[in-house]
């Protein structure tokens, strides 16, 4: 009894576990897409095309006769992709900048860094990103030997948009700690300032930076989706929830509801799992804090 | 309060300043220059260096913004596209009102609307009221606008047509007819932020009421509606920064939402410019909506700094 509820404890609670159980299933899902989906999800086959549910295709076919369920199960992938690689470039860069103002706290550039930061908050996340991805052009570019792919600048641009919120977060917390007995302690033991950051602080101000990436990774699905879905994002035929979307408008009117249904459902499904992870993990690493202001994206 | 003001307005000036360079810079080191779109493949290098020329491309990229910024700042002129020779003012002053109109509408629906519910869910805790509140926070912030589009024209457009599937009605052509072009695109940009702020108000109003000044106004003989009234005067400073926020954000999901339903606002702008690769129309648009951000918040702070004379006084 106790071990359950450790276990559930450290998720926050029901509602958090719930999260990471959505959570864990969809990236069962992502990983082992080729196995679990029933068909090729590019596989074109007009003479399928449009049909609703039924036993055969559990979620109807599109407007080319590809199977839904399967490309709903390689779209997460993709959107998970996306989302996951912008947050790990996000976090990285986001958490050496802020623990670099905390290392030169108190000079004239700790000022600078925090007042620029504090100003490129100002980015609306969304437009910067549709007209980022917009001008850097959605088809693949050639650096060099590398191939860079949209997916890619897309995941780039987003992880870039997501600095400055975890750098500030980063610093706030990492001042904060700097100011506790054992980071004197640990100074007066003669350990230099910079290993004491990297192996005293840094680790005890992570947990708001993880909640924060948490719900992050729910923003990332969104504005991936929203992306692709003004085709911008991930372009077809590779699924995407987002382009799979942008292709079923066409076929709302006419009753083909299907196209539409599931995809969104899937983007729902998703958003909703790392809410309520990002949530819980909150409520387990800082119950004070429990008022969310990191949804508005 | 008035030096309150004048730092929170220099700080949003030097944000914008930051951004917008920031913008100008990634919008100028696109690999295609803008007469190379407009001349073609066969231009010469000679006729590039002459458009360049003429249109101020060949100075460094700080003269150049220096040169846009003194315009926008000396006339509010934001200039002309290279590629179009579109005066950017006229796209903005089609464009903006249509956008502005929807997002205003969907932003005063979802504030009043969730103040009120966040408020009744924290007064009345634990009733059928606040589970309600709590289920439509949870539903709210995970529904993605776009999907709620499509499947609200579905149901109320495509099977049954109480509105119309999509397209701006202008108020010229009537009141009515007008309101429901664009009540099912106003819903679905609020959905979401009428979610996050009855989530806020909520939480916020309830760590008011466990304080211990309210306690003492209890006592003290306040109550009814005085009571409701100091319990929200003092949980909203979290609700208008948040509030505030959404507001900024709602401009960029509007982009999504107009798209969906076909109308002409700021999205067609910036996707036309985007296929036309007219970067300064992107540029343009881009800062526009910057520039509500920046705007949005700084209101939400003079209104907070209203609400509590205490943050006045501790600037």
């Amino acid at each position: 009894m106790n071990r359950v509820r450790r276990f559930v404890g450290a998720f926050g609670g029901p509602a958090g576990l719930a999260g990471a159980c959505i959570v864990a299933a969809l990236l069962l899902a992502a990983v082992f897409a080729p196995l679990i989906a029933p068909y090729d999800p590019l596989a074109v086959s007009i003479l399928d095309k449009l049909l609703p549910p039924d036993d055969v295709f559990l979620l109807g076919t599109d407007q080319s006769g590809r199977d839904i369920l399967s490309r709903v199960i390689w779209g997460a992938r993709a959107s998970l992709t996306v989302s996951g690689s912008a947050v790990v470039i996000g976090v990285i860069c986001g958490v050496s900048i802020g623990m670099f103002a905390t290392y030169v706290r108190g000079g004239w550039l700790e000022q600078a860094i925090m007042r620029v930061l504090e100003a490129v908050s100002a980015i609306p996340l969304l437009i910067w990103a549709i007209a980022l991805v917009g001008i850097f052009g959605v088809r693949d570019a050639e650096i060099g030997p590398f191939t860079v792919s949209s997916e890619f600048k897309l995941l780039a641009l987003l992880g870039l948009l997501y600095i400055p919120t975890l750098a500030r977060l980063t610093y706030i917390s990492a001042l904060g700690e700097a100011k506790q007995s054992y980071v004197a302690a640990r100074r007066l033991q003669g350990v230099g300032e910079f290993r004491i950051l990297f192996s005293d602080v840094l680790p005890n101000c992570l947990s708001p930076v993880i909640v924060q990436a948490t719900l992050l990774l729910a923003i990332g699905i969104i504005v991936e989706a929203a992306v692709s879905f003004v085709g911008l994002g991930i372009q077809p035929p590779t699924p995407s929830w987002g382009n799979m979307l942008a292709s079923a408008r066409t076929y709302l009117i006419s009753g083909e509801w299907w196209l539409s249904v599931f995809p969104g459902a899937a983007i729902s499904l998703t958003v909703i799992g790392f809410n309520l992870l990002g949530d819980g993990l909150r409520d387990r690493f800082d119950p004070r804090h429990s008022t969310s202001m990191s949804y508005a994206t | 309060m008035g030096s309150l003001f004048l730092r929170r307005l220099g700080f949003s000036i030097f944000a914008l300043l930051i951004v917008s360079l920031l913008l100008f810079v990634l919008t100028r080191s696109i690999p295609d220059s803008p007469a190379r779109i407009v001349l073609g493949d066969e231009a010469t290098d000679a006729q590039i260096a002459e458009f360049d020329r003429e249109h101020g491309l060949d100075l460094p990229i700080v003269a150049q913004y220096g040169i846009w910024l003194e315009t926008l700042a000396l006339t509010g002129d934001f200039g002309r596209s290279f590629t179009t020779s579109l005066e950017m003012n006229e796209q903005i002053a089609d464009t903006f009102p249509v956008t502005m109109e929807i997002v205003f509408i969907a932003f005063i629906v979802a504030t009043i609307v969730s103040v009120a519910l966040g408020a009744l869910s924290a007064f009345y805790r634990d009733s059928v009221v606040d589970y309600a509140a709590r289920l439509i926070a949870v539903l709210g912030v995970s529904i993605p606008g776009f999907w709620l589009a499509l499947i609200l024209i579905l149901a109320f457009a495509v099977e049954r047509s109480w509105f119309p599937p999509g397209g701006y009605t202008s108020i010229s052509e009537g009141l009515v007819p007008h309101l429901r072009s664009i009540a099912l695109p106003c819903f679905c940009l609020s959905i979401f932020y009428l979610a996050v702020i009855t989530r806020m108000t909520r939480s916020s109003l309830l760590e008011v009421l466990n304080q211990d000044y309210m306690r003492t106004a209890r006592a003290s003989g306040l109550s009814g509606r005085r009571y409701l009234v100091y319990a929200m005067r003092n949980a909203l400073l979290p609700v208008v920064t948040i509030a505030g926020v959404s507001f900024g954000h709602m401009f960029g999901w509007a982009l999504i939402i107009e798209q969906i339903f076909n109308i002409g606002g700021m999205s067609r702008a910036l996707l036309t410019a985007i296929n036309q690769r007219d970067y300064f129309m992107v540029q343009t648009v881009v800062m526009m909506f910057t520039i509500v951000f920046v705007l949005a918040n700084l209101v939400a702070d003079m209104i907070n700094a209203w609400l509590n004379p205490r943050l006045a006084a501790a600037s």
